[in-house]
């Protein structure tokens, strides 16, 4: 290629992929219909990626979890809609078939929110060729209109929000191109989904965001790719949530149990045909003998969807008015339970979850991400850690402040270090609730005592055991020297690693995973199991790998290598 | 008075066991992918625990259709004055729904029929059989049978250490056992069956730990009328827990058996537990 430098050459094919990504705003300063059918299939295509995620997030108002899918489900019936994809019509033409298609496929209750967004569309393209991208905004604001005549109790931290939200800011600003108007939508979805907690308690309650309004997110940022032609045009995006957390991918635990408690009945979802329907007087009846109900239409058209108990009484209802069509009627008992058992398999993945009123509760003391997961992790759901260490140790304040938090008037504490066990026996005084002291001296031998915790037995019976556990424990520690020291008669240098075991220095030398070795063999006479928390300097593939050499090595031992975090030591050893 | 005692394959009752008391075990129906298998009768546990860990779903059992309870019965009734069937906790199987569904067929037959649903399960169910036997044999009536049978139950307990809750969290019969689930440390989770759902009893934090708080238990609950080491694919190590525990059997002879399908599906392979009867 003339006149292409030999770095370009050599890395043509990184260029290409870096030049495609760079977002070329659409030019167009018009919407037409071509354009916005590529944009609604993108929508299609990216709900249809991200339909996992939305559906796990889905918990109002009936946990069924299918609003991905619906969402997915009812743009799918635009998308392939014969009319839509008829030639030559205009955008408004265009856009009034896929808000009749919207409607008619409209699945669940996000579905039929959906299908306001097309209406509103429909309504702003107003007989032109091509919408105005600016008008998009406006189509927004309309939604949200229609939404609170279709919904009796339209409820802020839902989609409507986002169609508020959107729309309200998309009136402030100037933007003209099609790029720019999608990506202020898409930004501002996301803030807004981010906020839906605050509004809405059950979504703060079950620990997620709105899932119909990331939805909308979802579709705003696949039109975005459209636009750019960045591919691939579907793809999954993060879910926004409040302060920073992750979404863990799956709904809090005791939500599950309870969603699996109330009696949901079945959702019930037909359209009626009649000429001059009163959509009102629908709604009204549905109200009288079901529950959620949203009743929209366009002319000649209604859609009705309602939670009943008896799902005939709705379509009895119903045909007084006109006749029915597309009727789709679907289980919300085995739906909810369905989901509940769905939602079971990937709590087993999440992080424990904490329990309302343990009998019991404990609280220990550690330093690194690592161990403080571990210590939880084991810990029954009924554990707590506060950040402390060797050189960080908790004031008697701090621990007091700790047990008092607990959900537990009965509350063991593991002080994990010797600096803290004097601290942590002051606390018992200083509180109405029972505290005892389990005297750990490390974090590793608090992790064996937090083994035997069992809620079914009484707090003298778990302080017992737990001190029993905690005096078999051999505790080893293995980390470098950060200055030149002398200890027991060995003669250490700065930045050597050596090995102590239960406080006695045990071995010296120049590698660590050596000197763990040495430790290991010294300590291994009458040891059955040895558990080796790797610190905060090890990587994830090192734990793998060391765990398979040290199997190896010890044979006749029980080995376990897993990741601690914790500063200042490489290696923390439990010998039991 | 002559009085025919019936349970199911869910006791896991030995065969020997079974014979020498004169106990009939109706097997329960055992379902892989499209095909159905007799409990311990076309299809072993060994068969099963094999095929276990490949399965994409965990293979179902289904209790005993009344029909078969009903043939049973009635030929039990032709040289029997009455028939006490003892049977696995409803919560866990329809086999007790079965059995009286069956008694009330029936009814007209005038055949003196009792149905015990002891909630529990293997050995456990097991031994209450066995004990109930040994007392009718020793004269009981029908009635007592019965209170002998509902007694015995209580006293009667299953414990099992699992190798991994994988399988009860696929099978959704995790229960109460929650709280052990996704550990980040290899420990052996001890469960016990409690009104049909597992209950955790303790954590062991390796499986010779774990085999020792198994020992621990069998001293504790002493004691005892009888006693057996269960395994689902681990024989030998069962029978070395017997050989620890022999002095708490009576006889000095703990059996070693077998945990069957309708349990064993849910707690996988690698299990070592125990059935056992406390003494009055």
């Amino acid at each position: 290629m003339a006149g292409v430098s030999e770095y370009q050459r050599a890395n043509f094919a990184r260029f290409s992929r870096i030049k495609g990504m760079i977002a070329k705003p659409s030019t167009t300063a018009l919407i037409d219909a071509a354009l916005l059918l590529r944009l609604v299939q993108a929508a299609s295509d990216a709900l249809f990626a991200n339909r996992p995620t939305i559906n796990a997030l889905n918990v109002f108002p009936v946990p069924d979890g299918d609003t991905g899918t619906n969402m997915s489900l009812t743009l799918r019936s635009i998308v392939e809609s014969e009319d839509v994809n008829a030639s030559t019509q205009s955008a408004s033409e265009l856009a009034s078939k896929m808000a009749r298609a919207s409607l008619l496929g409209a699945r669940g209750n996000s579905g039929l929110l959906l299908a306001q967004l097309f209406k509103g569309i429909a309504q702003v393209a107003d007989g032109n060729d091509s919408i105005a991208p600016s008008a998009l905004g406006v189509a927004l604001g309309r939604a949200y209109e229609f939404s609170q005549q279709s919904v009796p109790n339209p409820v802020e931290g839902t989609m409507i929000t986002i169609y508020r939200e959107c729309s309200e800011k998309a009136s402030e600003r100037e933007e003209s191109s099609a790029f720019e108007v999608l990506e202020a939508l898409r930004d501002d979805a996301l803030d807004a989904v981010r906020r839906t907690p605050e509004m809405l308690d059950v979504l703060a309650e079950a620990e997620v965001v709105d899932s119909g309004g990331f939805g909308l997110a979802v579709m705003f940022d696949g039109m975005v790719r459209a636009i750019t032609n960045t591919e691939p045009v579907a793809r999954e995006i993060e879910v926004p949530m409040p302060s920073g957390r992750k979404f863990s991918g799956t709904v809090k635990s005791d939500f599950v149990a309870e969603a699996e408690e109330v009696d949901w009945g079945y959702c019930t979802v037909f359209a009626i045909e009649a000429e001059n329907l009163d959509l009102d007087r629908i709604r009204d009846h549905m109200d009288r003998i079901g529950r959620s109900p949203i009743v929209d239409g366009a002319p000649g058209l209604a859609k009705v969807h309602v939670h009943m108990e008896d799902p005939g009484e709705a379509l009895s209802a119903g045909i007084k008015y006109g006749s029915l069509s597309n009727i789709e009627i679907s289980n919300m008992d085995t739906q909810a339970a369905d989901w509940a058992s769905d939602r079971r398999e990937d709590i087993e993945h999440a992080t424990t979850e904490k329990l309302d009123s343990p009998s019991i509760a404990v609280v220990a003391v550690a330093a690194g991400q690592g161990m403080a997961d571990l210590i939880e992790n084991t810990g029954l759901g009924a554990t707590y850690v506060i950040e402390g260490g060797d050189s960080m140790n908790p004031s008697v304040a701090e621990l007091l402040e700790a047990v008092e938090k607990t959900p537990s008037d009965q509350v063991i504490l593991l002080p994990n270090n010797k600096n803290i066990i004097a601290a942590a026996e002051q606390v018992d005084e200083l509180t109405d609730k029972t505290v005892r002291v389990v005297p750990t001296r490390s974090v590793q031998t608090g992790v064996a005592a937090l083994l035997a915790f069992n809620l079914n037995e009484s707090l003298d019976e778990n302080v017992e055991e737990m001190i029993d556990i905690a005096g078999e424990v051999g505790e080893g520690r293995v980390c470098k020297a950060s200055r030149d020291v002398s200890i027991g008669g060995h003669e250490i240098k700065a930045g050597m690693t050596f090995a102590t075991f239960d406080d006695e220095i045990i071995a010296v030398g120049r590698d660590t995973e050596f000197v763990l070795g040495k430790l290991i063999t010294a300590k291994s006479i009458d040891a059955e199991i040895i558990t080796v928390y790797t610190g905060n300097g090890s990587k994830a593939e090192s734990i793998q790998r060391l765990s398979e050499e040290l199997t190896e090595k010890f044979s006749d031992l029980e080995i376990e290598v897993v990741w601690g975090g914790q500063p200042h030591y490489d290696y923390l050893v439990a010998v039991e | 008075m002559t009085i025919a005692v019936v349970t199911d394959s869910t006791s896991d009752l030995p065969p020997e066991i079974a014979k020498q008391h004169g106990i009939e075990v109706i097997p329960l129906n055992v379902h892989i992918g499209d095909d159905t298998f007799l409990d311990g009768q076309t299809i072993t546990s060994d068969q099963m625990y094999r095929i276990l860990p490949e399965s994409k779903e965990i293979p179902t059992t289904s209790a005993p259709p009344v029909g078969k309870f009903v043939d049973v019965f009635t030929r039990l009734s032709k040289d029997h004055d009455a028939i006490i069937s003892i049977h696995i906790s409803s919560k866990l199987s329809l086999t007790y729904i079965s059995a009286v569904n069956a008694v009330s067929e029936m009814v007209d037959t005038g055949v003196d029929i009792r149905v015990v649903d002891t909630e529990q399960a293997s050995m456990a169910l097991g031994w209450t059989a066995v004990h109930v036997a040994e007392k009718i044999a020793a004269g009981a009536s029908i009635d007592d049978a019965v209170e002998i049978a509902q007694k015995a139950a209580t006293r009667a307990s299953f414990v099992g250490m699992v190798d991994t809750l994988d399988y009860l969290v696929r099978g959704g019969r995790i229960g109460k056992a929650r709280g052990f689930v996704g550990s980040l440390l290899r420990i052996k989770p001890i469960l016990t069956l409690e009104e049909g759902e597992a209950h955790p009893v303790g954590r062991a934090r390796n499986r010779k730990k774990g085999v020792a708080m198994l020992e621990q238990m069998v001293a504790d609950a002493s004691p005892l009328d009888k006693l057996s080491i269960l395994y689902t694919t681990e024989p030998e190590a069962a029978q070395a827990i017997a050989d620890e525990v022999a002095n708490y059997a009576p006889d000095n002879k703990p059996v070693v058996a077998q945990l069957g399908p309708v349990v064993g599906n849910y707690l996988g392979p690698g299990v070592l537990g125990l059935g056992l009867l406390r003494a009055e």
